[in-house]
């Protein structure tokens, strides 16, 4: 080719790369705005139209460098024409193949997940929580076609959990599976935490919600709701029940029960739900308040005693347990169990566990399995939840300094 | 313009186009590393930010884009349009203060 033209296309393909610099400098610019930016702009380059145009950018710097490294050879080394060009097309060539090779690939590193997400469960195996996450975890790895791993983390009412989670990258790998009062209840017990429920999460979605259960060991000569009250008022501070940790969902329903019979009772705080069930079974405790999940198979099994249901009305999975608000009117309490995930997670990675969370609950066989379990499904809205976290905060403020239940 | 002064953009326009060749070669062997690697956006930003090598590196690259670009388009509109006067420079310098804004902004977006 002569070298008139050689310089021709190599200012054609200089004029076009000029034109698109300011644009690509733009895009950028926008898409490093943030994580979640990032991954939408990567995922925008996926389209064919912008690939095709990617290649087209690609194409016109590897004819253009042609170009340059021959004026360049042309200037400094004395080798023949046909060498120069050869030499140019060859350099060229390879840088275009490594780029072409490059943009082929960015596909792969933009869907989330691309690796095993964690569900920071607060609280040790055998309890609600745990169960409800490693229910939804099963089908989200379904869903995601990655494994979510369950890693249990108990102790201080949720807290090692809760810290676990909130120094995690916010990167939606991580993931806190809190029952409801470990984000809601803890920040007014505790007078010192190394997490703020508020500052580090933001909320996902609200998974399952369900009532508790007011029960005894199958032995214990309670057999009522009123027998437990009579024997707990014919000797004040001899009864005792155990509950998940302070602060936790179980302790507060529990001592929800307690302020509305008007009893006094000792607690007794356990590093879980499961080990306060092992705790009562063993006769270590009189009674728990617990989720229905955790102590169904206890009593189906005949191990435990249902007294009564928190719910206003019975509930299916209980027949013939009698709500507790027969003997104590207006009693109720409702527990849930959720996703938040560390403040600065991605905005779109949240949408999408709050999506597919949605999705995951929407299927008849997972509503089924929680059905049986004593849980409803819920899948709200990230905004929805944050909202009734604040509600439920408000609330637990309020019976905590009633309660004046406090931990220094 | 001078006899210096034309061989003084020569020089620059030589010797930016050998730091873009260069450039180019670091910023693919990059891309490649941060696709194949399969790091997500989350982890590519936590390795750039506050990286001074990176911040440098690219720095660098975006001056080198400034400086080639406006030579090279300055000689396309010299003998393709035979604009010679001093608007003409005044222009180029404008659109290189552009691409130093725009490549330092989203330089300053992965340093941050």
């Amino acid at each position: 080719m002569p070298s008139r033209n050689f310089a021709l296309v190599h200012r054609l393909s200089g004029i076009a790369l000029a034109l698109f610099l300011p644009l690509h400098f733009w895009a950028l610019g926008q898409a490093l705005q943030g994580e979640a930016k990032l991954e939408s702009f990567l995922r925008w380059t996926d389209r064919p139209l912008v690939k095709a145009s990617e290649w087209a950018i690609v194409l016109l710097l590897a004819i253009h460098l042609t170009g340059g490294i021959r004026i360049l050879m042309i200037e400094f080394l004395p080798w023949r024409d046909w060498q120069r060009t050869l030499a140019a097309i060859a350099a060229a060539s390879a840088l275009a193949i490594g780029l072409l090779f490059a943009l082929s690939s960015t596909a792969h590193a933009q869907a989330w997940p691309h690796k095993p997400v964690r569900f920071v469960v607060p609280f040790p195996p055998g309890g609600a929580t745990d169960i409800s996450a490693r229910l939804l975890g099963q089908k989200l790895s379904e869903i995601w076609g990655q494994t979510v791993v369950i890693d249990n983390r108990g102790g201080a009412g949720g807290g090692v959990g809760a810290v676990e989670a909130a120094r995690a990258a916010p990167d939606g790998y991580t993931l806190f599976f809190p029952s409801g009062s470990v984000v809601t209840a803890n920040q007014h017990i505790y007078a010192k935490m190394n997490y703020d429920p508020e500052k580090d999460f933001v909320p996902v979605t609200n998974v399952v919600s369900g009532p508790q259960v007011l029960v005894v060991q199958a032995s214990s000569p309670y057999k009522s709701v009123k027998d437990l009250i009579d024997a707990a008022k014919a000797q004040p501070g001899k009864l005792t029940f155990g509950h998940a940790g302070i602060g936790s969902q179980t302790h507060l329903a529990a001592e929800n029960f307690v302020n509305a019979a008007k009893i006094n009772a000792v607690q007794v705080p356990y590093k879980g739900e499961g080990p306060s069930l092992v705790g009562l079974v063993a006769g270590d405790t009189t009674f728990l308040v617990t989720n229905v999940a955790a102590a169904l198979s206890h009593i189906q099994s005949g191990r435990l005693r249902a007294l009564g249901v928190t719910s206003k009305t019975e509930f299916p999975q209980l027949a013939g347990v009698p709500p507790i608000s027969n003997t104590l009117p207006g009693f109720e309490n409702i527990g849930w169990f959720g996703i938040v995930a560390p403040t600065g997670t991605p905005k779109e990675i949240i949408q999408k566990v709050y999506q597919d969370t949605k999705k995951a609950l929407e299927s008849t066989e997972m509503r089924a399995r929680f059905y049986v379990q004593g849980l409803a499904p819920v899948g709200n809205t990230p905004e929805e939840m944050g909202r009734a976290m604040k509600e439920e905060s408000e609330l637990w403020a309020r019976v905590v300094r009633e309660r004046k239940i406090k931990v220094e | 313009m001078s006899a210096k002064s034309q061989s003084l953009l020569w020089i620059a326009q030589r010797a930016s186009a050998a730091l873009l060749g260069l450039c180019v070669l670091v910023h693919l062997a990059t891309m490649i590393y941060a696709v194949r690697g399969g790091l997500s956006a989350a982890e590519i930003l936590g390795r750039t930010s506050g990286n001074v090598a990176w911040f440098a590196f690219y720095t660098v690259f975006v001056l080198a884009i400034a400086v080639h670009v406006p030579i090279g388009l300055r000689a396309v509109l010299i003998e393709w349009t035979g604009w010679r006067s001093r608007g003409r420079d005044v222009a180029l310098i404008c659109f290189a203060i552009f691409l130093i804004y725009g490549g330092m902004s989203a330089v300053k977006a992965v340093f941050r």
